[in-house]
């Protein structure tokens, strides 16, 4: 009897802690899973997802998919559209101001890659960038060059110009063999 | 006999390097960040902002640094960014997201400015699963 309470106690416990960790990488958390199914009371701390931490696992092995290219290509035109509706509907009636304009290229770089992620294209990595500028009488040039398969990568980009600022949003879509 | 033998640990030997290639995991960004450093210095260390020439520029370092980096040997596919802002009162401010595998995937960005213009490359390292 007494033991069954104690073990129950312990369970508990390690359901308590499962249970106040919020955000690890999975290695951790498995860990926490195992200890609590063998009733071990074990006191594991978690650190920040760091790159050191990343290096140091092994990299997964793919299993050959044996496809020659994707099934469904990125649709650049699609996300064309996305660009375009996400910045005016964000910045057509803004004024540029410096602690505004830092926070909207973090939404909407955030906005654009949950609505290119949506359009569910499979096997596909995303970079989205976002440039948003005061626009006076200076001068910017922005150019980019990749070295990728032009079959199956493409990007897409957009600017945006109201009467106070411009913004520049490309999002390049990597195809992952 | 003993040559077919020979020729087959040579071939062994090779793909077992091979493969201790591909192994190396992450991005190097130090090594990056000093060959995309010394490149845009190559190009407009020294020079004013220009108009006529700042086409040119973008060109050059671009290509530049993907030339060097790429020299690096490493399974990647690249995408290098460079915007070049002259120096004025004005704002600007640059955001980037990236949706990928963060164990072999990679990013680095320089800036760097002189008394004209400022200028800031990104490079984004995917990588190629062999």
């Amino acid at each position: 009897m007494m033991m069954s309470e104690i073990a129950k106690d312990r369970m508990a416990r390690s359901v308590r802690k499962r249970g106040s960790v919020s955000s690890l990488n999975g290695r951790e958390f498995w860990q926490k899973e195992l200890h609590g199914n063998t009733k071990k009371n074990t006191v594991s701390f978690t650190d920040e997802p760091s790159q050191r931490d990343n290096a140091s696992r092994l990299t997964v092995q793919m299993e050959n998919t044996y496809q020659l290219g994707p099934t469904k290509h990125f649709p650049a035109v699609i996300v064309n559209h996305i660009l375009k509706d996400v910045l005016t509907n964000y910045l057509q009636e803004e004024q540029y101001e410096p602690e505004l304009c830092r926070q909207m290229t973090k939404t909407i770089s955030e906005v654009i890659k949950t609505q290119v992620k949506d359009l569910m294209i499979p096997r596909y990595k995303l970079i989205v960038i976002v440039h948003i500028g005061q626009l006076k009488s200076q001068s910017i040039l922005i150019g980019s060059r990749c070295l990728w398969d032009p079959k199956s990568d493409t990007f897409s980009s957009y600017v945006f110009r109201n009467s106070s600022l411009f913004a520049l949003a490309s999002v390049y879509a990597v195809y992952f063999e | 006999m003993s040559t077919r033998h020979r020729s087959f640990r040579n071939l062994l030997n090779a793909t077992a390097q091979y493969h201790c290639h591909c192994h190396e995991v992450g991005f190097n960004a130090d090594e990056a960040h000093n060959i995309v450093k010394e490149c845009i210095d190559g190009v407009l260390g020294g020079e004013d902002y220009d108009q006529n020439n700042i086409n040119q520029w973008t060109a050059n370092i671009v290509e530049q640094s993907l030339t060097h980096v790429v020299k690096l040997g490493k399974a990647y596919k690249y995408i290098v960014t460079c915007a070049v802002v002259q120096r004025s009162a004005y704002g600007f401010h640059t955001a980037s997201l990236c949706f990928w595998d963060t164990t072999s995937d990679g990013t680095c960005t320089v800036r760097w400015e002189n008394r004209t213009m400022n200028c800031i490359v990104s490079v984004f390292t995917i990588a190629i699963v062999l």
